[in-house]
């Protein structure tokens, strides 16, 4: 079961380092991951998202807890958040940029970038929403594609 | 005051209370080498001659003072060397604050000589580890590491510190017991689970109550007898919490584990409640965990909330340092006794004695075994001095057969299995009590891992004794190989120098005795010398130690032969 865990921590160096070796160490496969700073509290939050049975995940969320500058840990499941990832997707535009476009809209998703032979496309949305936009634009011809890792808040 | 960053170490130990040091000097810890020169009469630094010398030394005295040892290294090999004394601070939970040298700020990331990333290498090893590269870091960062490593569960710290930091100077003042923000001290156990937990044992029929090293460290001895005094619940040891309670309580019922005691491994699986205090369910101690307790509601108290259902799934988890869960469920619980269960713990210790622990210490005829040893040394020390065991057979002898009557007697590597422990943290334990007898019990095998601390001891002339019981095997691994690996003793032979020969050439004293008749005598020796001591006992080559739960069975599967 995907999980989202929410992490608070000093903001020094080294913690993404241990963070990291708690899920290692238990052979916890990180989906994604992101570390943003809390500027105003010389904090930062790290949203990871796991995919592991409860039990395995609960014993490394409790390793999480004695790190020393862990400040505060969050175990929660996509029902009880609001969250996002951000794709950017380079797609072909040669033949038909108008039907391109229609997807774009009807996906809620914009062009950030036009060029003659391709657009780059921007979606932030839910990892499925995303992956609905890809496979309507896999046909046109994919060039690149990046996503970030999933952003959450408590809802 | 303005000092430079090297004495500012010096007085960040000495306010830390600090007056006895392990290390070994190098390039990049100089300048605090050099602080550490005008601090001699205030700090005692013990030369080792390995680096893992020093932080098994910094584990011994930590053990018997409770208060953290510290070893003092420099950069890159330095560090690295101590890597395994770390380790094995770690899984014990022994604190220790090791403090090494670092290439100057400027050159780090550039593989500078003698630069080594020790806080990537040491980060999966230590409790909490921390680079600093100004010298006005030290005094806080010292505060922390030696909070951090000796409250809540104690563990090892590092402190890796560049060279630059050790020459600047700065306005020093030192805060002890800083505020570390997502650092929570243990809250008092909750008096609801307490309730719970008293429920339970007051209607068990068959109670078993499991101590750890966790008694020893919240120097919860006293609460303790208190506690089964009154419930009259038998008890069992980890091999961690040997000397905890005396051995001759009539409710203690022996060690737990792979090679303990019968009854108490057997009975595991009959108990219908089990407390377990300050201990974690090793898997040397549940055998195979699926069949382990199964009819037992399990009371869990430990410091550590990730201890509790990590690997045997608690009933009721109580997070609480183990005097003061022990002290809270003492009014609850009712006055009882369990005679006729004990009675079957008795019974078994019986069987025990007949089947191995006679046959082992009172041998009729053939070489010296290493029981016999034990229990002779046992005897002839009335069970007060400290023990401090390395890993292998001798180990489980020496865990099995030294009768502690006094609380701090039996120091050895549990966790880690570290050969190689004992010789460096006898001298450790030794200079953190030098009024008692402190005794290390080595194999042949692990004597040779740390055998260079001789000059150490003998450069300090500090009395510590030392048994070799030598079978010129690895027993362990051969004892293994005979029952599991149909006899291959793959690797296992050692020819061995000879030990009296190489301890004379570090100028210390010893002695070999292979006849039983020559024993007692040889024991009396090297417990009257007043110096440094190494007693080599010739043992039976080929003993092997039960009673056993194979790897993979049950505690209830423990085997007498």
């Amino acid at each position: 079961m995907l999980n989202t865990v929410i992490v608070f921590t000093e903001n020094k160096h080294g913690i993404l380092y241990r963070i990291a070796d708690v899920f290692l160490k238990r052979k916890i496969n990180i989906e994604s991951l992101t570390v943003s700073k809390i500027e105003e509290k010389n904090m930062s939050r790290f949203t990871v998202v796991i995919d592991a049975n409860i039990k395995t995940l609960q014993k490394g969320i409790n390793q999480l807890n004695k790190i020393i500058e862990v400040i505060d840990v969050i175990n929660t499941t996509n029902d009880k958040i609001v969250y996002r990832e951000i794709a950017l997707i380079k797609v072909n535009a040669k033949k038909t940029p108008e039907k391109i476009e229609k997807i774009i809209k009807d996906q809620k998703a914009k062009i950030i970038s036009k060029k003659k032979n391709s657009f780059i496309v921007e979606l932030s949305g839910t990892e499925e929403a995303i992956n609905k936009l890809s496979e309507k634009l896999r046909t046109f011809g994919i060039l690149e594609y990046v996503r970030s890792g999933r952003i959450a808040l408590m809802n | 005051m303005k000092i430079n960053g090297s004495k500012a170490v010096m007085e960040s130990l000495v306010n830390e209370g600090v007056d006895t040091i392990f290390g070994y000097p190098g390039g990049a810890i100089m300048p605090v080498y050099d602080a550490l020169y005008d601090y001699r009469n205030k700090i005692h630094h013990v030369l080792v001659r390995h680096e893992q010398g020093a932080g098994h030394a910094a584990e011994g005295y930590a053990r018997l003072t409770g208060r953290p040892g510290v070893a003092l290294v420099t950069s890159g090999p330095g560090a690295t060397n101590l890597v395994t004394a770390i380790t094995d601070a770690m899984l014990d939970s022994v604190p220790i604050v090791c403090i090494s040298g670092q290439v100057a700020a400027h050159l780090i990331g550039s593989d500078a000589f003698q630069e080594a990333d020790v806080i990537g290498i040491t980060a999966p090893i230590t409790k909490w580890n921390y680079q600093i590269t100004k010298a006005e870091e030290i005094p806080e960062v010292f505060a922390k590491a030696f909070h951090i490593a000796s409250t809540n569960r104690p563990g090892p710290v590092l402190i890796d510190i560049t060279k630059n930091a050790q020459i600047e100077s700065f306005n020093y003042f030192y805060k002890q017991n800083p505020k570390i923000i997502g650092y929570k001290s243990i809250p008092e156990p909750e008096p609801n689970k307490l309730k719970e937990a008293s429920n339970i044992l007051n209607s068990a029929k068959k109670p078993l109550m499991l101590i750890g090293h966790g008694i020893l460290i919240s120097k919860a001895e006293e609460a303790l007898v208190k506690f089964i005094e009154k419930t009259g619940i038998p008890t069992a040891s980890t091999l961690h919490g040997l000397s905890a309670l005396s051995s001759n309580h009539p409710l203690y019922m022996g060690m737990l584990g792979m090679h303990g005691n019968y009854g108490p491994n057997l009975l595991t699986n009959e108990a219908d409640a089990i407390l377990a205090v300050g201990m974690r369910f090793d898997d040397r101690v549940t055998g195979r965990v699926s069949d382990y307790a199964k009819n037992a509601k399990i009371i869990h108290v430990d410091i550590d909330p990730a201890e509790l259902s990590k690997n045997v799934n608690a009933d009721i988890a109580i997070v609480a340092d183990a005097k003061k869960a022990l002290t809270g469920l003492y009014p609850m619980v009712k006055k009882n006794n369990h005679t006729a269960w004990v009675k079957k713990f008795n019974d078994c210790y019986k069987k025990e004695h007949q089947k191995i622990i006679t046959h082992e210490t009172h041998p009729k005829s053939g070489k010296i075994t290493m029981a016999e040893v034990i229990h002779m040394l046992s005897l002839k020390t009335k069970g007060e001095a400290v023990i401090v065991a390395d890993v292998g057979q001798h180990q489980m002898v020496a865990a099995r057969y030294y009768k502690a009557q006094k609380t701090d007697s039996f120091i050895t590597s549990g966790g880690l299995g570290t050969m190689g422990f004992a010789l460096p943290a006898a001298i450790g334990a030794k200079f953190a009590k030098p009024e008692r007898e402190v005794v290390a019990v080595i194999g042949d095998g692990g004597f040779q891992m740390n055998i260079q601390e001789l000059a150490t001891l003998a450069q300090e002339q500090i009395p510590v004794k030392v048994i070799i019981l030598n079978n010129n095997f690895l027993g362990m691994v051969r004892q293994w190989q005979e029952l599991f690996f149909d006899n291959r003793y793959s690797f296992v032979d050692l020819k061995n120098p000879d030990f009296i020969k190489v301890c004379k050439g570090f100028f210390v004293d010893g002695e070999r005795v292979e006849k039983r008749e020559k024993l007692s005598k040889e024991l009396d020796k090297m417990l009257d010398s007043k110096k440094p001591y190494v007693l080599e006992v010739k043992v039976r080559k080929e003993e092997n130690i039960f009673p056993m739960i194979p790897s993979g069975a049950a505690v209830d599967e423990i085997r007498l032969e």
